[in-house]
């Protein structure tokens, strides 16, 4: 499979990609509001020679899509050299094949950068490893604070569910607390592979 | 007197695993009817997929890989209920 004009002409803005959400549109377009973008990383991208062409597949059952896709969104309307086409995954198995995590995972959202010939400049899945890095030692961190949580290896039906209920709250305040540094890491990351196309 | 068997169905509701624990729970309903007291829906995050009978973890995509043989699963319960 490969990307070429007419294919991408097929994926939609994002904007149509919202109109047909089923879910979450509310969530999506909260990060939205909340994305920062300095003035340094939008110059990088306002600086880019051509715009460059981004394939995106998503979900809107996907907590990654609703925190990440909207950082993606924030570079392309703020700079204006984003051109995004977002597919949904599961309606294109195709190049959802050809962007595998660690070649085995649909993972998404896949982030797929190509210059103006379609030629591959990179491409990005899920969440910076930093991101999950910073998360999981917090949450090791709520394990230990937390006795009554059990182990985090231990499947949480065996929680009482008052007890599942205030784990659920302490794991949804990590991705609260990490999500400024999450979309950081997401433009810096997103950053490095725009500015890979030649001047 | 009937001992009350409960199944729990975690399952990652980032991950869109809706279908297919709905599915599981169809299948599990239609085998065990009124023999089960409870099947338990936990929504929950991490990709997780585990299938518990009466505490016991019969199935864990993290442990044995993707959301188990739904065969499998019923004869594992269908082993509990019976013994």
């Amino acid at each position: 499979m490969t990307i070429d004009r007419a294919r991408f002409d097929k994926g939609l803005r994002y904007d149509a990609y919202k109109e047909q959400m089923t879910r979450n549109r509310d969530r999506l377009e909260a990060n939205e509001q909340r994305v920062e973008l300095s003035n340094e990383d939008l110059a990088a991208f306002r600086a880019l020679p051509r715009p460059v062409k981004v394939v995106v597949l998503a979900e809107d059952w996907c907590g990654d899509v609703i925190a990440n896709l909207p950082v993606l969104a924030r570079l392309a309307k703020d700079s204006g050299k984003l051109d995004v086409r977002i597919f949904l995954r599961d309606q294109n198995d195709d190049i959802m094949q050809r962007y595998l995590n660690k070649g085995q995972f649909k993972s998404i959202p896949v982030f797929v950068f190509f210059d103006e010939g379609f030629r591959e400049l990179g491409h990005w899945i899920e969440r910076p490893a930093s991101v999950t890095e910073v998360r999981a030692k917090r949450r090791k961190e709520i394990f230990a604070a937390h006795p009554e949580f059990g182990s985090p290896d231990a499947p949480v039906d065996q929680l009482a569910e008052d007890v599942r209920v205030r784990l659920q709250a302490e794991l949804v305040k990590i991705q609260h607390d990490t999500m400024k540094f999450a979309n950081a890491e997401v433009v810096r990351e997103l950053r490095e592979i725009a500015t890979r196309v030649a001047a | 007197m009937t001992a009350a068997h409960k199944v729990k169905i975690t399952y990652c509701a980032d991950c869109g695993y809706e279908p297919q624990t709905l599915d599981l729970a169809k299948a599990l309903m239609l085998e065990f009817g009124a023999r089960l007291s409870c099947i338990e829906l936990i929504p929950w995050d991490g990709g997780t997929f585990d299938v518990s009978v009466d505490g016991e973890l019969i199935h864990s995509m993290t442990r044995d890989g993707g959301f188990g043989d739904t065969r499998a699963i019923k004869d594992a319960v269908g082993a509990r209920l019976s013994a």
